[in-house]
């Protein structure tokens, strides 16, 4: 039996719009909360390294993912990194176009095996390279909040 | 840190902890929009509301009239085969009396409770009707079972919304569902088939 009643014309489908209003706050946890803590009053990243798989996180992580240790030493490992891989936006979220271009890129930080997403700021976006040496840079101590916003984006290394 | 220094459940925090500062955060809104599909059984339902009818969708295997309307009874499996119209007249299935608002804040001491209620409509199958607000009334009069009765929106305000009906106020009497292509001559008498007449005349 078939359905007997069918739209037939494109006007009469109708649609219903709605907005749901969603407000979170996030904490970042142990190793969130020591990471930004750094970022805000020192302006330098934190790692955990694990000695037996010879792994330093960055972001830190409170336990190695490959052998659960507990990891609880934190070291500073200074804000320079290379370009892992990068891609340039010509576009904004609604799909117009943005008046400068903006570089996003993955970022490894210098004697870790991670890395920070962030933007690429002081270059020409087609002089960008993979595997080339960057710098974060940061807002003055007192603009800093303690997010990932503190950072303004990886710079050139100089 | 040591095994025996981690507690179980995670790091507890109180709301001083978060107003202090002792703790980082990061706030955000995020834009959730959605343009949700009506369809076939709730574009009409929504359409006649703008016209300032209730309308119904009759299972002739079940005998059952649906409200809101579907397109297919969950209970027979089959299509559902019938336009009917309701009454925008029925009774209290359940209530609240509602002293906080949708995001749990209070409501102010000037502020009436808000009195959401599921309406059993008239001429729709039993336990058949919509959720909605009561008005015009006492909350400490309200009753399951109280008859009540649509308060709508004026007509030039209507947008095809359930909102086009402001809410239910107390009411008397109780009346049958209506066919919309059914004339004067089907078996209502009296005022009831005076407004059966009135309502059954629809556009479609």
């Amino acid at each position: 039996m078939a359905i007997t009643e069918k739209i037939t014309s494109t006007t009469v489908p109708t649609f219903w719009e709605g907005g749901i209003p969603v407000r979170y706050v996030y904490t970042y946890g142990l190793s969130g909360e020591r990471f930004f803590r750094a970022v805000k009053d020192k302006g330098t990243f934190l790692a955990t390294h694990c000695e037996e798989c010879d792994v330093t996180f960055l972001p830190p992580k409170v336990y190695c993912d490959r052998c659960f240790e507990q990891l609880d030493e934190y070291i500073d490992v200074g804000t320079t990194g290379s370009v892992e891989s990068f891609t340039v936006s010509f576009k904004n979220m609604d799909g117009s176009d943005k008046t400068e271009p903006r570089i996003l890129a993955m970022v490894r930080i210098d004697g870790t095996d991670g890395g920070i997403i962030h933007y690429l700021v002081g270059f020409d976006w087609d002089e960008i390279a993979i595997g080339m040496p960057v710098k974060a840079v940061f807002k003055t101590k007192a603009q800093r909040k303690g997010s990932i916003e503190d950072i303004v984006g990886f710079g050139p290394l100089r | 840190m040591k095994l025996e220094d981690y507690k179980l459940g995670g790091t507890n925090l109180k709301s001083s902890d978060f107003k202090q500062g002792k703790v980082l955060t990061t706030e955000w809104e995020p834009d959730l929009k959605y343009a949700w599909d009506n369809g076939v059984a709730i574009g009409r339902y929504l359409a006649e509301l703008k016209e300032g009818r209730i309308i119904a969708r009759a299972c002739h295997q079940c005998r059952r009239i649906m409200l809101p309307p579907r397109m297919f009874c969950e209970l027979c499996f089959r299509p559902t085969d019938e336009w009917l119209y309701v009454r925008d007249t029925g009774v209290v299935n359940t209530f609240s009396i509602a002293y906080v608002n949708w995001d749990a804040s209070r409501r102010g001491p000037k502020e009436p409770p808000l009195l959401p209620a599921v309406i059993e409509i008239d001429g729709a199958s039993p336990q058949m009707g919509i959720m909605h607000m009561l008005g015009g009334v006492d909350p400490a009069a309200i009753k399951i079972g109280m008859k009540v009765r649509a308060v709508w929106k004026d007509p030039a305000e209507r947008t095809g919304a359930i909102t086009d009906i402001l809410y239910f106020e107390p009411a008397a009497g109780t009346r049958r569902a209506t066919k919309p292509k059914a004339g004067a001559k089907r078996g209502t008498k009296g005022k009831a088939a005076a407004k059966a007449t009135q309502t059954g005349r629809g556009k479609r």
